[in-house]
């Protein structure tokens, strides 16, 4: 079997439930809300004007988590995944086919929410963003894009092997909410390896850890390997 | 033409064997009933030949390949496992829509389906607005949907209307006299008898008969004709005298194997034996599956999964 018949097929799986497309539109609004208001506290002496305008990225993550997240665990309802695996027998395809079908749409859903939050953003702060090159916005808009899409698979990855949305939501919200926050602040070289600290680093003007945006996104991409990896030996290898 | 074999399938959960070492074919051309109580091993062995769970031992195979070597297989094999397999949220156009396009099934066959399983005027609908006999007939059209040789429904009348039942019976014998093999799994005996040529009988995993339907009836219920009189001494001296056994049941009629309406009624005429009732009784599916089912320790054994 082809790849592209299936990705078609995952797809429209996506695009036909409203909750998918309600999710994609919560990114955008999420991050842009929350960037609007941290841009408009401009205090403090660690004021990073980019990541004053991505800072809504750390609340528009978790929009781009529950996507990645109902994108599988609709599967683990009610046999879905039997018609699914029974229209393609190959598991590793499918779920190939089912992870693509969430990055694609989650990757231009981010470059659009890179490019409103920025200018959003960039009218809140005013005089204050006038220090912003064009290189570095342009590494804010790509690496919000890629970041939030790494997020998602990771979600995707974590559902495939719990087999739950609600288990992978309730293990992945709040430790990005509490977990990353409490040892973050602790700011050991080990917190900064935690997937949406390395990730966010490509948000920031100044970094003072040794992993630069693009290296640091390189790390959330390892994460997001190793649960997309587990998440595909466990359809490949249980009973559907 | 292309036929389902089971050979030699195993399959154990733990423990506990779901299905024990089970043979039977699957022929083209008929209708086969695939009976047992729940629990019995219907379901996984179907499971089990759509690779969709992996045997402990032995084989499933249509039409001589395994199930996920097949390319594009809702071509060639359509199944009804689950009603509740619909995203509640999608159309039932959509969901057929997603299947189709999987396995390159033209659109067209989609709304054809559709029309095929009375759904056409809710098609644009939720499936969560469905009942379970729409969504029954849903989960049809999708088995449906590739025009394939090889349809496997489980327990396809649950939840259906009287006019579903007998939708469904008409489309089974449609199916199975365009030459596609089909396997239909079932607790309900009317219901089977009304559309199987074949049976394939599970007990705890276990086969306990793979026979045509008439010959696993007629060898456990033998067909008797059946009569009720007022002088039951003429009636049994007539019949002796012509070799024929009447026996009297504890409802006060009289029964005789091996016998035809047409003979008994000519010589009971003949002799002036008074007749108040003469009937040709077959035997039912029901009687023949209890039959069996009181022989096998598979169904009395005290403890029984569901």
């Amino acid at each position: 079997m082809a790849f592209t018949p299936v990705f078609h097929s995952e797809w429209i799986k996506i695009r036909t439930l409203r909750s998918q497309v309600a999710a994609l539109a919560t990114i955008v609004l999420l991050t842009t809300l929350f960037s609007a208001l941290a841009a408009s506290d401009t205090g403090g002496d660690d004021f990073d004007p980019l990541f004053a305008v991505f800072f809504g990225v750390a609340f528009g993550q978790i929009a781009a988590i529950a996507f990645g997240t109902t994108a599988v665990s609709s599967e683990f309802q009610g046999g879905a995944l039997r018609v699914s695996l029974a229209a393609v027998p190959h598991r590793g395809r499918w779920f190939a086919a089912k992870a693509t079908a969430i990055a694609v749409p989650v990757f231009a859903v981010g470059l659009v929410t890179g490019v409103v939050t920025l200018a959003v953003g960039k009218a809140v702060l005013g005089a204050e963003a006038d220090g912003l090159g064009w290189a570095e916005q342009v590494r804010g808009v790509v690496g919000c894009a890629v970041y939030l899409t790494l997020m998602a698979l990771l979600a995707a990855g974590l559902t495939a092997v719990l087999r739950s949305g609600v288990a992978t939501l309730s293990i992945v919200i709040p430790f990005l909410l509490i977990v990353s926050f409490v040892v973050g602040d602790a700011s050991s070289d080990l917190a900064d390896l935690l997937p949406d600290r390395a990730g966010q680093v490509a948000l920031h003007e100044t970094w003072d850890g040794a992993m630069g945006p693009w290296t640091g996104l390189g790390v959330t991409a390892l994460w997001t390997a190793a649960a997309l990896a587990a998440g595909a030996w466990s359809v490949r290898r249980r009973d559907a | 033409m292309t036929s389902i074999d089971v050979r030699d399938l195993t399959k154990e959960y733990g423990t506990r064997r779901a299905v024990d070492h089970v043979t039977f074919d699957v022929r083209p051309g008929k209708v086969t009933g695939f009976l047992g109580p729940n629990g019995a091993g219907k379901s996984t062995t179907m499971r089990l030949v759509l690779g969709l769970d992996r045997p402990t031992s032995g084989t499933a195979t249509i039409g001589g390949r395994p199930y996920a070597a097949l390319t594009e297989p809702l071509r060639h094999v359509g199944a009804l496992l689950d009603a509740q397999a619909a995203h509640g949220s999608r159309t039932a156009r959509d969901h057929l829509r997603a299947l189709a396009a999987s396995n390159r099934i033209p659109a067209a066959r989609v709304d054809a389906v559709l029309a095929e399983s009375g759904l056409a005027s809710v098609a644009r609908h939720r499936v969560k607005t469905y009942s379970l006999g729409m969504r029954q007939r849903l989960g049809i059209a999708g088995a449906l949907l590739g025009d394939p040789e090889v349809v496997l429904l489980d327990e396809p009348s649950n939840g259906l209307d009287p006019e579903g039942i007998v939708w469904i019976r008409e489309l089974l014998r449609r199916l199975a006299a365009e030459g596609r093999t089909v396997l239909v799994s079932s607790h309900l005996m009317n219901e089977t008898a009304s559309f199987a040529d074949h049976l394939v009988v599970l007990g705890r995993g276990r086969l306990l008969a793979d026979t045509p339907m008439r010959d696993f009836i007629d060898a456990r219920v033998q067909p008797h004709v059946r009569i009720r009189t007022t002088d039951a001494g003429a009636l049994k001296s007539t019949l002796a005298e012509h070799g024929l056994d009447a026996v009297e049941q504890e409802e006060g009629h009289w029964t005789v194997a091996h016998a035809r309406v047409e003979e008994i009624g000519t010589l009971l005429s003949a002799a002036g034996v008074p007749i108040l009732e003469l009937t040709f009784t077959e035997g039912t599916l029901e009687q023949a599956y209890l039959d069996l089912t009181a022989t096998e320790t598979e169904f009395t054994a005290p403890h029984q999964e569901a």
